[in-house]
């Protein structure tokens, strides 16, 4: 058995020593809580990670990718008469089906309320590595134009960082978790780290030229980058192109917390990592002015344990982590642990997506693809970056792909007998191509997570209430993503273009952010730059809930980088004494 | 959510033009998956004998074995059965019988014989006047449209099919995107 294996093999087991005084404490083991245990712990802190949910099987039952439709009882239709009985509303997330619902919550054990006029979805994942098993690996760097635009149009708080400040633990993280994406030169979309970059098909590769003729240059469509990994990287093999990721990765060849960050934390021999430990109160001590530890009910046995440590790193989501905080009570935060500023809970925010446009990419129909590239391709936002938009603030990108119909367009052409057979076993039908719009969302102070007063979880937790909407703002930038859909769809070469005109609910692009904002100063927001409690120096919250703005682009890597920043400053400060 | 997810709603709201039969069946797949109650854990009458050799009839008019297997080689029938009895709703396994019992009775009127069992040029005439009907709202042609999909969908996922027609590697281990299409029979891995 390999070292990484058996690194591998043993994470997710429970540590035989009960040991309850920790350096730190990790609060949830997914995209954020792994950067923190990595990063602590190589720096020398005994951490606990604390996880609600249990470990996983991935070298066996639990990781599927190779499972194929014959195997399955629907043949990938899902198993929908469970899905309805324990998850009506992970069941509504594409990744949620037959083979990989197992990795989202049972929505009974952990209901959430909302206005009956504001439906909100919230695709959880309770387990060892969070979301990161079932995530779509889509990471863009932030630039300035993101961090400086509350500065600028007035809506949100400012940033107290910029692109300088992150852009080193970008690479920081790049370089480790392995990055596929071509480089551009786009200020907008800053370059990072990059692995060979996946192949553009044909017809992409056409649209792309033909995109950037006829906009002169100002639209770009790029291939996706993704934390994929295009060749063996940190002991790590290169994806072999499978498809569905989303099920896991025996490989690890894309990035979870259980196949990089976490491996690395248990290989100091100072990582202890506790699952089942469903964590319900962050504990003040009051004399010192510091987070003493957190409560901790094991979820298998409903004990209550209390966990000690002299740093607190809350990475249990965005929404989560605002729910423990508010949850977390004392008399000298009445309104929420750390909640001086009365901002815990405000500002949530979301990307707000599902339009787009699609169209029939002529010719090409000797070619084909080969291989399942688990990766699709990216318009850069262009939107008030170089041109702007009367009816908007901010910008969105766009993602897409292209493929051929298959034996799946079958069942919606005529004919039938040998000769309709043979054309679906030989032919591929034409090429299409479609692209939708994933947009920023404003920060408003009445997009809110509060307390339930009367529903709790299976843990006796109360549960979240949110109440998010969206605004003028993005409702006028949805518009405009239809229209530059189908621009962009007619530019490429496509013929028949067909506008798709969806706006999910806010939750459904699973990037919540917000509610324990970053600001500039201790009466604007939870955070300092560093991620850390302006009220409370020893507590560090570096999930979605820190983000003051939304910028457009997928935001996990940005979660990533900020925990790493955030952990070292951490352990710096911890050294001085000063925490 | 991701690019899949983008790719599936716009196929859902027929944004790919490719495919727009496909494209609804998938979109009412997801809102009767949506709208499903809870299913009461009652067991459901199997498919008749009468049904299910219409089915037998038409899903190897639709895909009759060539050099590769036919609908009813790799079993077509028995995955129908799963969704009829497990999947659908009591609304959709309706429909689908009653979409059965309008094709047996537009046999009988344009041949004056039921459809199961049919052969040769009567059941070319039938198998035409449902596949290219001029009012596609029929109970007819809304069963034949709800089967052939189900047939295609049972018959291209079924494991001789993948593994012998298809030849569907599991691991390619490479990505091209614009790799020659192959010779005729030689399978290919979408
Ligand atoms: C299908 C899908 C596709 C996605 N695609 C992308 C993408 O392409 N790009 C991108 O940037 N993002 C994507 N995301 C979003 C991404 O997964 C999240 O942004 C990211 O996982 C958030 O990281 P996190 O560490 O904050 O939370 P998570 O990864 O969700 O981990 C939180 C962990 O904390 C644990 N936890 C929660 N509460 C407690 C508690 N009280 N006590 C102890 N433990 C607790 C949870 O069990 C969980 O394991 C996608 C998500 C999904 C589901
Ligand atoms: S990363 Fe590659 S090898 Fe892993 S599941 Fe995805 S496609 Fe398969």
């Amino acid at each position: 058995m390999s070292d990484l294996t058996s690194t591998l093999l043993s994470l997710g087991t429970r540590q035989p020593r009960e040991r309850r005084v920790f350096d730190a404490i990790v609060v949830g083991s997914g995209i954020s809580g792994g950067w923190a245990a990595k990063e602590l712990t190589e720096r020398g802190l005994e951490t606990v990670v604390l996880e609600a949910g249990g470990p996983i099987d991935f070298g066996g039952k639990d990781f599927t990718e190779h499972v194929q439709s014959y195997e399955l009882k629907y043949r990938g239709w899902g198993d929908r008469n469970t899905i309805a009985k324990t998850q009506p509303i992970q069941g509504q997330c594409y990744a949620c089906d037959e083979a990989g619902h197992k990795f989202f919550v049972n929505d009974f054990e952990n209901p959430y309320t909302t206005p009956d006029n504001a439906p909100f979805k919230w695709f959880r994942g309770r387990q060892v590595g969070g979301r990161s098993i079932m995530w779509g690996r889509q990471v863009y760097r932030w630039s300035d134009l993101d961090f400086e635009a509350n500065a600028k149009d007035g809506h949100g708080t400012d940033w107290p960082i910029r692109y300088k400040d992150i852009a080193p633990w970008y690479s920081h993280v790049e370089r480790f978790i392995g990055i596929t994406g071509a480089k551009e030169g786009l200020s907008q979309l800053p370059d990072g780290e990059f692995l060979p970059a996946m192949q553009m098909t044909v017809v992409e590769r056409a649209a792309r030229e033909n995109i950037l003729k006829k906009f002169g240059g100002e639209r770009v469509l790029t291939i996706g980058r993704a934390a994929v990994l295009t060749q063996n990287h940190n002991g790590r093999a290169a994806c072999h192109y499978c498809g569905p990721c989303e099920r896991g990765c025996v490989t690890h060849s894309y990035f979870n917390s259980i196949g990089s960050t976490l491996p690395a934390a248990k290989k100091t021999g100072r990582l202890t990592l506790r699952p089942h430990s469903v964590v319900t109160e962050v504990l003040f001590d009051a004399k010192r002015g510091r987070a003493r530890g957190v409560r901790v009910i094991d979820a298998v046995t409903m004990q209550e344990h209390i966990f000690e440590a002299k740093v607190v790193f809350l990475c249990a989501s965005a929404i989560e982590s605002v729910r423990l905080l508010l949850n977390s009570k004392s008399t000298r935060f009445p309104d929420g642990f750390a909640n001086s500023s009365g901002t815990l809970g405000k500002y949530v925010m979301d990307h707000h997506y599902g339009s787009g446009a699609g169209g029939t990419f002529p010719g090409f129909l000797d070619k084909r693809t080969e291989g399942r590239r688990p990766n699709g391709i990216y318009v850069a936002r262009f939107r008030n970056v170089t041109s702007a938009s009367k009816d908007f603030v901010r910008g969105y990108g766009m993602q897409g792909g292209s493929s051929r119909g298959g034996w799946g367009r079958g069942s919606g052409m005529r004919g039938y007998g040998a000769a309709f057979k043979q054309s679906l076993i030989d032919d591929l039908g034409p090429w299409g191509l479609s692209v939708g719009g994933w947009g920023e969302t404003l920060p408003y102070e009445d997009n809110t997570i509060t307390l339930d007063p009367t529903v709790k979880d299976k843990w006796g937790v109360p549960a979240a209430r949110i109440n998010v909407t969206w605004r003028e703002n993005e409702i006028a930038m949805n518009k405009d993503i239809i229209a530059s859909g189908v621009e962009l769809m007619e530019a490429a070469g496509c013929t028949d273009v067909r506008p798709s005109r969806t706006m999910h609910p806010p939750g459904h692009c699973i990037h919540e952010m917000g509610g324990a904002r970053m600001a500039k100063t201790a009466k604007e927001g939870v955070l300092n730059g560093w991620n850390q409690s302006w009220d409370v120096p020893n507590l560090f919250i570096t999930d979605g809930s820190a983000m003051a703005s939304t910028a457009c682009q997928n935001p996990s890597i940005t979660y990533m980088a900020l925990t790493a920043r955030a952990a070292a400053h951490a352990v710096a400060e911890l050294k001085r004494r000063s925490l | 959510m991701e690019r899949r997810d983008f790719l599936r709603a716009a196929a859902a709201a027929a944004a790919l033009s490719l495919v727009p039969h496909e494209a609804e069946a998938q979109a009412a797949r997801a809102w009767a998956t949506l709208a499903a109650p809870a299913s009461p854990d009652l067991p459901v009458a199997p498919l008749s004998e009468a049904h299910r050799a219409i089915i037998r009839t038409v899903a190897d008019a639709i895909i009759p074995r060539t050099d590769s297997p036919g609908a009813n080689d790799v079993n077509v029938l028995g995955w129908i059965e799963v969704i009829a009895q497990d999947y659908y709703t009591d609304a959709e396994r309706t429909a689908l019988t009653t979409g059965l019992d309008a094709m047996d009775a537009l046999s009988r009127q344009l041949t004056q014989q039921p459809l199961a069992g049919l052969a040769g040029a009567p059941l070319a005439q039938v198998m035409d006047a449902l596949d290219a009907p001029t009012d596609r709202t029929t109970p007819a042609a809304r069963g034949y449209s709800r089967l052939k999909g189900l047939v295609i969908h049972g018959y291209f996922t079924s494991e001789r099919v993948q593994k012998d027609v298809l030849k569907t590697q599991i691991m390619p281990g490479r990505f091209n995107g614009a790799a020659d299409m192959p010779t005729k029979g030689a399978g290919r891995d979408e």
